[in-house]
């Protein structure tokens, strides 16, 4: 049997038809637009010295929201992770209107560093950013935050540098690149090992990626955990079955 | 120096047949493109397999959602290059698994030795282009970013198996003469 005279000019059209539209499906999702999401900027930050219920040590971490909120989002996350920004441009803004501003939830910011060899480095800057401001203008904080993520490049992690984490450092109003840099020299080692301590806590919870989250009741001592750019209607449910509990 | 057809190896000799198998009837083409599309939804959702498991357990309707985000996520993590072999990968097991059914009817009429000839290339090279999701389910977090061009090379690797044994097996309608 010639198999060859079998394949027809019909199939063959259909089938190079179809890999392209395959093709182009596959880049048309892949270069999909940013979201047109209003940037978010929290209205209250505060510090605290405390380890929560969960285990979590908050000292030196960003605290976004009300202290006395009744739920924690502990908020995992890695400035080299295109899926961190995803959930930082498209479901935070929501979730900061609907559950933070009104002070139901509290966001803890805490570094996972897992993408690349920058992540650890953009992590202590982080850390030292927040700790120079955090009690005269933690709003600055939040900008420097932002800028982080909107430097991501569009594909690989070679975009995160020294150059580029002192560049942001430098145009974000509020911030000292004097101070932060003291900071990193200083505290470089202690900030390191306090950031592993709380990656334990979400180790010891089998967060395995950025962005993760654990969502706890502080009053309850219950607690529930996503781990991903869910959309905001799966983080909504999930908050509020943790509220509820 | 160019090399002829006769003077390449047997297995590359084989691969325009291979390759073009799909085309041989309609059944086979659809069979390609359906196995295809399914091929690279499991690669691209198993490059984060935690999420993709919450997210299909919480609401199967957003398997979409989840295909896109990952893709995207796919793209901004390992580039053109790193998208392009997977989308390559997938529509080889597209071909493949045609080649796959046509040996098994044909095993189940004469001996099973055709079958075991496929089997293993097909398992390794799966193994190999999924490793992201592999390593990603077994916790190594940062895998793939501290694998030689963060897992690209991984992929290549499961793409050039999945063609030697593709092209090993050349039309699975014809036997070959040792």
């Amino acid at each position: 049997m010639d198999s060859k005279s079998k394949i027809t000019r019909r199939r063959a059209i259909a089938a190079g038809g179809a890999t392209v539209l395959f093709g182009g499906g596959v880049a048309y999702l892949a270069s999909g637009s940013e979201s047109d999401e209003p940037e978010y900027v929290p209205e209250t930050f505060h510090t605290s010295e405390e380890t929560t219920g969960f285990g979590v040590e908050l000292a030196g971490r960003p605290l976004v929201g009300d202290p006395d909120a009744t739920v924690d989002v502990y908020y995992w996350t890695d400035y080299l992770c295109p899926f961190c920004k995803k959930f930082e441009t498209e479901t935070l803004p929501k979730i900061g209107s609907n559950y933070i501003d009104t002070g139901d939830v509290r966001l803890v910011v805490l570094p996972y560093p897992n993408i690349g060899e920058y992540s650890m480095p953009s992590a202590v800057w982080s850390r030292c950013v927040w700790r120079t401001v955090a009690r005269t203008n933690p709003e600055a904080f939040w900008r420097w935050h932002e800028a982080a993520f909107d430097a991501q490049s569009e594909s690989g992690h070679d975009w995160a540098d020294e150059a580029t984490f002192r560049e942001i450092t430098e145009r974000t109003d509020g911030v000292s690149v004097s101070a932060v840099d003291s900071c990193r020299k200083s505290r470089g080692d202690a900030i390191r090992d306090a950031i592993e301590t709380n990656v334990g806590v979400a180790q010891s919870v089998e967060i395995r990626g950025t962005p993760g989250f654990v969502l706890y009741n502080r009053d309850a001592d219950a607690a529930g955990k996503l781990v991903g750019a869910h959309p905001y209607d799966t983080f909504s449910n999930a908050l509020d079955r943790v509220l509820e509990a | 120096m160019s090399i002829t057809r006769d003077s390449a190896p047997a297995w590359l000799r084989g691969l325009p047949d291979a390759l073009g198998y799909p085309l041989t009837s309609d059944g086979r083409l659809v069979t390609a493109g359906v196995v295809t599309v399914l091929a690279y939804s499991v690669l691209v959702l198993s490059t984060f397999p935690q999420f993709t498991i919450q997210l299909l357990t919480r609401n199967p309707a957003d398997l979409l959602y989840g295909i896109a985000a990952l893709t995207r996520e796919t793209y901004l993590s390992v580039g053109w290059l790193g998208l392009f072999l997977v989308v390559t990968y997938a529509l080889l097991t597209g071909i493949a698994t045609t080649h796959a059914i046509t040996l098994f009817r044909r095993a189940r009429r004469t001996s099973a030795s055709t079958m075991l000839g496929v089997v293993p290339g097909f398992l390794a090279a799966g193994c190999a282009s999924c490793g992201a999701g592999v390593l990603g389910a077994l916790g190594f977090v940062g895998a793939m970013a501290a694998l030689p061009f963060e897992g690209n090379l991984l992929r290549l690797g499961g793409i050039l198996l999945l063609l030697f044994f593709l092209g090993r097996t050349g039309n699975p309608q014809t036997c070959s003469i040792a």
